[in-house]
């Protein structure tokens, strides 16, 4: 045992000098990319894993790569992964002593952390509380405003707008605010019973709209104002807390290239700020952290204006699909760290270095997110099974992939199949790695979202890092720029038919041919027809 | 779908189109001689990746990946994209003496059927309906004529060159007739 590791690790240490893991067992309640990413860092630690999956996931990488896995249920996620009550009974029958919920699906449900901690299983993220605390969205922007961080003006208690006294108030409340702005559902969440108002006389119905659409879609038809800020960019501080009280902010990650709230693209440090409005912003995110006592991994969200000011906008209390890129540039693991802090350790030490250096961070990297969606058809998911299977490789990239040749991509669950990350000294340098390393990735089977991010990688815009939530409205033209592809494409067909299927052209590897194309023309005499099977190149072809 | 460029003289020349799944609009056929495209053409650095090569009823699909894009694209000689395109829908197999047999020229799938053995039909009347290509093509007997046979029912996947209609003389209507 050396006299020189870090108390932490020796108030763990087993007898052998190995350290202790923080838990056995460990069910992955969830599937794809981010299952495989907690499975992995499960083994680092020397941790069992446990794989639920639903009959669409029966042969899905992720159920292989666990020591264990558990059938929940049918294809639909609400009748699979969004079964606490079956992801429960799953953890205790197996055995696990923690759930890591991943994101999406259960992560931010503060009822089934709560029954995860009811049945004496660790939940790897903030407790209940604080997933119920800041959940609520007016919750969450009034005790940041109580933090005194700037929130995006607007309301901060829930209204109904059911009478025309509540409508009347509303309206009064509008002009307070400022146009454009937006009705949000007090109880909402991706976009729906969202509305946006560009001026006072489309408020009233907007505020209406918003109200009837909670209200289906949540049970409940309240309401609150937002002002809309735009251009804005979208930056997010990614926050770790441990139990002993300590958070600490280990840098920013810019994600502004988005499409309907969808994030396409992420990156870390956000490019253009100073050290000191770094260390700005990841003060406001502590401090929210802080007043909601904020225990594990979780990311403060905010708006970044044209006058260089920050606005909170909410908390997302999980793991973040774009934790990678924070990690590359920190140097840790932060799904180990959950793991750390969510059983009584305190920070680790590459945590502290990470967070000393987060306002002047050593390296840059960028996240795209590869989608089984169509760039071309207003990112329409594209479901289908994978083909060919090519993900790029080399120094400074990072795969994070829930799929391999052959996988289905189910039309049941998220249309995201792998995270391309690449990180390098600088930005400029990241930026060309992003644009080599795409150029690598070969997907065939389903049509994928690389067209536009080999589209973002290579253009001036995002080189000079020009971002905003509107890029993609701004610069992309999905049919055009795939229609330029197809005349490419049909050359390269016509060789594959004149090769008999053995294609050779541009260099590119072909798949084994399937089989031979058979040619359909009238023989000689004009009498008989015949499908003779072609072997041979174009010197053969009939006339 | 026209081409969008003109045939090439040669016969090696290829119609390539978009299926229509993977379609979008203003899609057009191109023709293509794969002699000369080789390293020709397309955006700079547009590399193709080939994914899965199918036959379709007779004709082939190839899958090609460029630029991200994936394109599902149907390949024939453009010969023969040529004689469906006017029209021609079945060979008139003629010997001298026998019955007049027509064949599908194309592959498809019978969508109808107007007429039975021992019809008589004049010139140009429909005799079956088959649907090729997601276009429905009229087979219409080539001259006066008896139904001596008809080879397929409604529903029913034709493949190339399989026969479809026999046309004879009343005296050889009865015997093709008792044929199973």
């Amino acid at each position: 045992m050396s006299p020189a590791r870090p108390p932490e690790a020796a108030a763990s240490l087993r007898k052998d000098g190995t350290v202790e893991p923080p838990f056995r067992r460990v069910l992955v309640a969830n599937r794809g990319e981010i299952a495989l990413r907690i499975i992995r860092a499960c083994r680092d630690l020397g941790m069992e894993t446990v794989a639920v999956y639903s009959d669409a996931d029966t042969d899905a990488l992720h159920v292989r790569a666990a020591d264990r896995a558990v059938r929940i249920g049918p294809a639909p996620a609400a009748e699979s992964y969004l079964r606490a009550d079956r992801i429960v009974e799953a953890a205790l029958a197996e055995g696990a002593d923690a759930v890591h919920p991943g994101y999406g699906f259960l992560a931010e449900r503060a009822e089934f952390a709560r029954a995860v901690e009811a049945a004496g299983i660790a939940f790897i993220g903030p407790t209940s509380d604080t997933i119920a605390a800041l959940g609520d969205k007016l919750a969450a922007r009034r005790l940041a405003a109580a933090a005194s961080v700037p929130v995006v003006p607007g309301t901060l208690e829930p209204a109904a707008v059911s009478t025309p006294e509540e409508l009347a108030a509303m309206l009064g409340r509008a002009d307070e605010v400022g146009f454009p702005l937006l009705v949000k559902a007090a109880a909402g969440g991706g976009g729906r019973g969202m509305r946006r108002v560009e001026r006072r006389d489309g408020l009233a119905t907007a505020l209406s709209a918003a109200a009837a659409e909670a209200l289906s879609a949540f049970g409940d038809g309240t309401v609150y104002l937002e002002r809309e800020i735009r251009p804005a960019r979208h930056i997010e501080v990614q926050l770790l807390g441990a139990a002993d009280g300590t958070v600490v902010a280990l840098g920013e990650r810019d994600c502004s290239v988005q499409r309907r709230h969808q994030k396409l693209v992420e990156e870390s440090p956000a490019p253009g700020l100073s050290p000191d409005e770094r260390r700005r912003l990841h003060a406001l995110a502590v401090s929210i952290a802080a007043a909601a006592r904020l225990t594990n991994a979780a990311t403060a969200e905010f708006l970044f204006d044209t006058d260089r000011r920050f606005w909170f906008l909410e908390v997302n209390t999980r793991l973040q699909v774009e934790h990678g890129v924070t990690e590359l540039v920190g140097d840790i693991d932060l799904v180990v760290e959950q793991f750390r802090v969510a059983s009584g350790r305190p920070l680790s030490a590459s945590v502290r270095a990470a967070a000393e250096r987060a306002a002047d961070p050593p390296r840059h990297a960028i996240e795209v997110r590869i989608s089984a969606e169509d760039p071309a058809r207003e990112f329409a998911a594209a479901p289908g099974q994978i083909g060919r299977w090519r993900m790029p490789e080399g120094p400074g990239v990072r795969i994070d992939a829930g799929v391999e040749s052959g996988s289905r991509v189910s039309p049941d669950y998220d249309p995201l199949i792998a995270k391309v990350l690449v990180a390098a000294s600088d930005r400029p340098a990241a930026v060309a790695r992003l644009r080599r390393a795409l150029a690598e990735v070969e997907v065939t089977g389903v049509q994928t979202t690389l067209p536009f991010l080999q589209f973002l990688a290579a253009h001036p815009a995002f080189e000079a890092a020009s971002l905003s939530t509107e890029w993609v409205a701004d610069h992309w033209d999905g049919p055009t720029d795939r229609h330029a592809a197809l005349a490419t494409a049909a050359a390269a067909a016509a060789e594959v038919f004149a090769s008999g299927g053995a294609y050779a052209g541009a260099g590119v590897p072909a798949a084994p041919p399937r089989v031979a194309p058979t040619d359909a023309v009238p023989s000689e005499d004009g009498t008989v027809w015949r499908a003779a099977a072609r072997e041979a190149g174009v010197d053969r072809w009939p006339r | 779908m026209k081409p969008a460029t003109p045939p090439a003289a040669n016969g090696t020349a290829l119609r390539v189109t978009p299926t229509r799944r993977s379609a979008l609009p203003g899609d057009e056929s191109i023709v293509v001689d794969p002699g000369a495209a080789a390293g020709s053409g397309g955006r700079s650095g547009g590399r193709a990746v080939i994914g899965a090569v199918t036959r379709h009823r007779g004709r082939v699909v190839v899958e090609v990946v460029v630029g991200g894009w994936r394109f599902e694209l149907d390949v024939e000689p453009e010969r023969r994209a040529m004689l469906r395109d006017r029209g021609t829908m079945s060979a008139v197999e003629r010997s001298p003496d026998g019955p007049l047999e027509l064949r599908a020229i194309i592959p498809g799938r019978v969508a109808s059927v107007a007429v039975a053995a021992g019809d008589e039909v004049d010139a140009g009347q429909e005799l079956l309906v088959i649907e090729a290509m997601k276009m429905q093509n009229e087979l219409r007997a080539p001259r006066q004529a008896a139904v001596a046979r008809v080879a397929v029912v409604a529903g029913q996947t034709i493949e190339l060159g399989e026969l479809l209609v026999v046309l004879g003389s009343a005296s050889e209507t009865t015997a093709a007739a008792d044929e199973p």
